[in-house]
């Protein structure tokens, strides 16, 4: 594996850079290209659609969802990350707004350089905002560590996660900061649980905030597009 | 949102049909293009070895290659392995329409597995590392990102970008120990070819004999026929896949053939362009932290076809009846008009107006470089012509 040398030192308590770009696949409902440092995550949804009758449910709309790595076929890694994934969405989606019908979520990994589940997560509602998909609220993950020195690192890169002895990744959703999602491994005190977890929580905003900027920044830049286009024709 | 928006692909309805063979009809295309023309190729490197995205037009897809030991067949204890794995379902939702093995990704697979393994490109005897025990299983996975019309020509490019990206690890095998080389112990080492193909799809509608060249998606679903060619470097047929409903002039097959072999060799030449950059990226140190990410638009200058073959000089030309010339130097408007070739074009050698067309001979030897004029004869038959796959030999003679 070819992993890149650091060049740019981010901060032990700081995310990396984020960045995304809304809708570059023409052919579903909703997509977004979301990169946070140098991990880059593709995810799309489409919905609602038809629904095969044994996943039919007159509650509720069915959640589709699927992981797919870059190389080889899906392994039980990936599965543990569509689990993941699926119980943060299912406490996050409105499903009862359109039952019988299908909701379906697709993630690809591009290149996974260090919390790539936190990343799939954000992407993931990325996608559902821009896609229009109903929400109850959005949601945000961090990936944090403890490494061998005993330091908390946020958002660590893939050279950093090599010396872990413990990893966290945390969701919380927007309305009041509530713990959707927990994933833990390795060895740690619980005095350590609780400080990553306040270290996670505020980082979320942060996410949280970024999702409010780059949504409003596509909305708004394409309405600049078509005020300068009608200033053209005349 | 409709329950089944995402099924529909367009070009399936009578009267998207009817539109584009009107449209065809008058050498029309929906995006502005000509029928000679193709979309820009851009492609992306990653960060890992062997990691390419080739976006053609709105088309996406992503390659990676990745590497392995294992044990050799019993047929061939002296060759590695190659695989190529194509798959449609993810993020292109292209898997929900079909059923499973359905002919769209049947088709790509089989391309891809002709293109790539029976005409052997790679060197799999170059990966042999103890003959019968242990030799490289070269795996490449093709992900379809986006579906806008011609997979077949983004996907044999990412293929290609990405085998050639590729690096292998270094390994030596003594006294039946077999040792692997990391990253920092010594230089990774690329691959061998024997020769570098890519594919050009070609689409025939029933109203105009005329072949479009690069269909989009609603292009594709509404051509009568086919037809794909891959070509390698050398200007070799490499694979050559023509089916559908329309009766069609062989002659239109060898002048769809001239023209891709001169846009293969063009594809081939950039995509070591971009190679080369991105390896100069690379030892400059910035490129490998952004990998991927120059997908997003903020990033450095992609690497696509227009801006990296501007300054070509090679300029190829190719004049049928109505078909319009394919220009390869960007910045040559009066190459319309100009019927003339470049003292540096060696490959293709067509000299007769439009009008006289019809007289083009329909023997081979158009096909041999160096030759000034097309003799018309009949009886010749071209011998140092290597085909590496043919399906259709039947050549009719004027």
């Amino acid at each position: 594996m070819n992993l890149p040398d650091k060049s740019e030192q981010v901060a032990k308590d700081k995310l990396r850079e984020m960045q995304c770009k809304f809708n570059p696949l023409s052919r579903c409902d909703g997509s977004v290209m979301y990169c946070q440092g140098a991990t880059v995550v593709i995810s799309a949804v489409l919905g609602p659609v038809e629904v095969k009758t044994q996943n039919l449910s007159i509650d509720g709309s069915y959640l589709e969802c699927n992981y797919r790595p870059k190389a080889g076929l899906p392994q039980v890694k990936e599965r543990i990350r569509e689990a993941a994934v699926r119980d943060v969405l299912e406490l996050a989606l409105l499903s009862e707004a359109y039952p019988r019908s299908k909701m379906s979520l697709q993630i690809q990994e591009l290149e996974d350089r260090g919390s790539i589940d936190a990343c799939a997560l954000n992407s993931a509602c990325l996608a559902m905002l821009i896609g229009g998909l109903p929400l109850k609220c959005s949601f945000a993950a961090v990936h944090c560590i403890i490494n061998e020195q005993g330091e908390y690192i946020l958002d660590p890169d893939q050279r950093e996660t090599e010396h872990e002895r413990a990893s966290f990744t945390f969701a919380f959703d927007s309305l009041e900061g509530n713990l959707l999602l927990v994933q833990t491994k390795g060895s740690f005190k619980i005095a350590e649980f609780n400080d990553v977890e306040s270290l996670c929580r505020s980082a979320s905003a942060e996410i949280l905030q970024f999702y409010r900027t780059s949504i409003s920044n596509y909305h708004c830049r394409r309405s600049d597009t078509k005020t300068s286009e009608e200033q053209m024709e005349t | 949102m409709f329950m089944n928006t995402g099924f529909f692909e367009p070009g399936k309805t009578k009267t998207e049909r009817k539109f584009i063979q009107q449209a065809v009809k008058q050498s029309q295309r929906l995006d502005g293009r000509k029928s000679g023309e193709s979309r820009d190729v851009q492609l992306t490197f990653g960060g890992e070895y062997g990691s390419v995205v080739v976006s053609l037009g709105d088309t996406k897809v992503m390659a990676q290659v990745t590497c392995d030991m294992g044990t050799p067949t019993t047929s061939r204890p002296n060759e590695g392995k190659l695989q190529l794995y194509v798959t449609l379902a993810g993020v292109s939702y292209l898997d929900s329409v079909q059923k499973t093995h359905d002919k769209r990704s049947l088709t790509l697979n089989s391309l891809l597995e002709r293109t790539f393994r029976t005409s052997r490109c790679v060197d799999l005897e170059s990966l042999c590392v103890a003959s019968e025990l242990h030799v490289w299983c070269i795996r490449v996975d093709v992900n379809v990102l986006n579906h806008d019309g011609n997979l077949y020509d983004a996907s044999t490019v990412a293929v290609l970008a990405a085998l050639m990206h590729f690096r292998r690890p270094d390994v030596t095998f003594t006294d039946g120990e077999l040792r692997t080389y990391t990253e920092k112990e010594r230089d990774m080492i690329p691959l061998l070819f024997l020769h570098y193909p890519v594919s050009v799809t070609y689409c025939i509608y029933t109203s105009n004999f005329q072949p479009f060249v690069d269909p989009t998606l609603l292009e594709e679903n509404t051509a009568d026929s086919t037809i794909i060619l891959s070509f390698n470097s050398y200007q070799e047929l490499c694979t050559l896949n023509a089916g559908g409903t329309v009766p069609t002039d062989v002659r239109t097959i060898m002048q769809c053939a001239r023209s891709a072999a001169n846009r293969c060799k063009a594809m081939v030449t950039f995509i070591r362009k971009a190679l080369d950059q991105d390896e100069q990226q690379c030892l400059e140190g910035s490129k490998r932290n952004t990998g991927m990410l120059g997908l997003m638009e903020k990033s450095s200058q992609k690497l696509s076809f227009k801006t990296l073959m501007k300054g070509d000089q090679k300029q190829q030309q190719h004049k049928t009846e109505d078909m319009d010339l394919e220009v390869e130097a960007k910045p040559n408007p009066k190459l319309e008009a100009d019927e003339e070739e470049n003292a540096d074009n060696v490959e293709n050698v067509e000299s007769d107006q439009p009008a006289q067309e019809e007289e083009l001979p329909m023997d081979d030897s158009g096909w041999l470089p160096q030759e000034p004029e097309p003799t018309i004869d009949p009886t010749k038959q071209s011998p140092g012509k290597p085909k590496r796959k043919r399906n259709k030999g039947n050549k009719k003679k004027q």
